[in-house]
């Protein structure tokens, strides 16, 4: 996926969810786009551009959050790269294998985002961040189903390997 | 060497994007960091996109939603009238006994705290990140809105800005357990806090317990924190646990505003703004 893609389709989908969460009444859970996009990337971009796009994606989240601090611009990197490794060792295919794929991304992002506001917040920041996570993560693999046939339109075409040792 | 670089150009480059930013939130984790330049280009170059995609969504929900909002209006509109008689009648009522107090607060010689004007504003989402509670209205820094003034609605307050821009203002929630407000029992006047647990209740803390305080009592703001002007409803105390020991009672307050269905709220110059919006070591 090309660069400016991602931003463009980060930045629609940043708004679509805001607006969205608003108009559910959610108090404390979230729908992670980003992360569907990330974990989308992991899949199927390089790792420089996969990188350099996610970078991207966590620093406009960083952004829309009010107080920005570089937590999600590095956490969106690392689930990037964790995704990398984690496709490796399993085939994400159909749309319900990729909303797993996402679902556990997020639960990762979750932690991580949790664990690190825990280390620098007044107690109890933390805590409420995962009371909000299992409702986050099963709207989060909603979104993930929803989205697949969308991210997959947007996919660059690459010429396929040709034989298995090069 | 430039074939070393070359070699480990993806290493490098990806140890930056990842180590960059920790870096940032380590030194700058709590509160994060202020708007710099970069992030007002990007703001200022995705803010009109934003604009426009709230545009589209507001169409598609005012087509979808048009008629079934139409259904019942009559008798809404009915029961609205004779509701707005009543409100008439005691505004009047209210009026004369303003005019009393302000002059019996003239000869008295009281100083009177003159609240900044008010704003009105439309919530147009909220943070996508659970981290801080808050919501995004249309007014920014064009329209006069700063970082440190209070929004509030008919009902009660909301919460504080914490970041203003050219056209938006992210507003922290009272629910957010950041929040801290200074406020007052309308009936004993006995002073405490009440604190964002990020969801649903807010804590009653820094409340003395001699002090006299009931279930049902009205919270309203004290003016002390300056942030939110006095005499605003913050919310009714729900629960009180007065222990055997110990200096403070505890309980809590539910907010008088539901901050999940927000729509319209007044940003309110605070009486104390131009002390927040002061720049630091600027000219007084």
């Amino acid at each position: 996926m090309k660069f400016l893609v991602v931003v463009g389709l980060a930045l629609l989908l940043l708004t679509v969810e805001s607006v969205l969460v608003q108009q559910l009444g959610l108090a404390i859970s979230r729908i992670d786009v980003t992360v569907v996009l990330v974990a989308f990337l992991a899949l199927r971009a390089g790792t420089r551009e996969g990188a350099m796009s996610s970078f991207a994606v966590g620093y406009l989240l960083d952004l829309m959050s009010g107080q920005p601090t570089g937590l999600f611009t590095f956490l969106a990197v690392f689930i990037f790269l964790l995704g990398k490794l984690v496709v490796k060792l399993v085939e994400v295919r159909s749309r319900l294998t990729f909303a797993l794929f996402a679902m556990g991304a997020d639960v990762g992002h979750g932690l991580l985002a949790s664990f690190f506001t825990w280390l620098t917040a007044r107690e109890g920041v933390a805590a409420v961040s995962l009371s909000g996570l299992p409702t986050q993560v099963a709207l989060t693999g909603l979104a993930a189903a929803l989205l697949h046939p969308l991210l997959r339109r947007f996919e660059v075409e690459r010429p396929s390997s040709v034989g298995m040792l090069r | 060497m430039l074939s070393l670089l070359k070699r480990y150009l993806t290493l490098l480059i990806v140890s930056v994007l990842l180590l960059y930013p920790f870096g940032s939130f380590l030194a700058k984790g709590r509160r994060g960091r202020e708007t710099n330049f970069v992030d007002r280009v990007v703001i200022g170059l995705t803010a009109p996109v934003q604009r426009g995609l709230i545009a589209v969504i507001d169409g598609v929900k005012a087509v979808v939603f048009g008629y079934i909002d139409l259904r019942g209006v009559r008798e809404r509109n009915e029961v609205l009238s004779a509701e707005n008689l009543q409100l008439r009648a005691a505004l009047r009522a209210l009026g004369e006994t303003r005019a009393e107090n302000e002059r019996l607060r003239s000869l008295l010689g009281y100083a009177e705290v003159v609240p900044g004007p008010e704003l009105p504003a439309r919530v147009v989402g909220v943070n996508p990140v659970s981290k801080l509670l808050s919501v995004r209205i249309n007014r920014g820094e064009d329209e006069g809105v700063f970082r440190g003034m209070s929004v509030v609605t008919p009902d009660g307050i909301v919460g504080q800005v914490v970041r203003a821009t050219g056209g938006w203002a992210d507003v922290a929630l009272v629910t957010d357990p950041e929040s801290r407000v200074a406020v007052r029992v309308q009936s004993s006047r006995a002073r405490g806090t009440a604190a964002g647990t990020g969801k649903g209740p807010l804590r009653l803390e820094n409340m003395l317990r001699t002090e006299d305080v009931q279930e049902g009592d009205l919270i309203i703001t004290s003016g002390t924190d300056g942030v939110y002007p006095p005499g605003l409803v913050v919310g009714r105390v729900t629960r009180l646990e007065k222990k055997e020991h110990g200096m403070f009672l505890g309980g809590e307050v539910e907010p008088a505003v539901d901050t999940t269905r927000l729509e319209e709220v007044l940003v309110v110059g605070s009486p104390f703004g131009s002390l927040v919006q002061a720049p630091l070591g600027g000219e007084r």
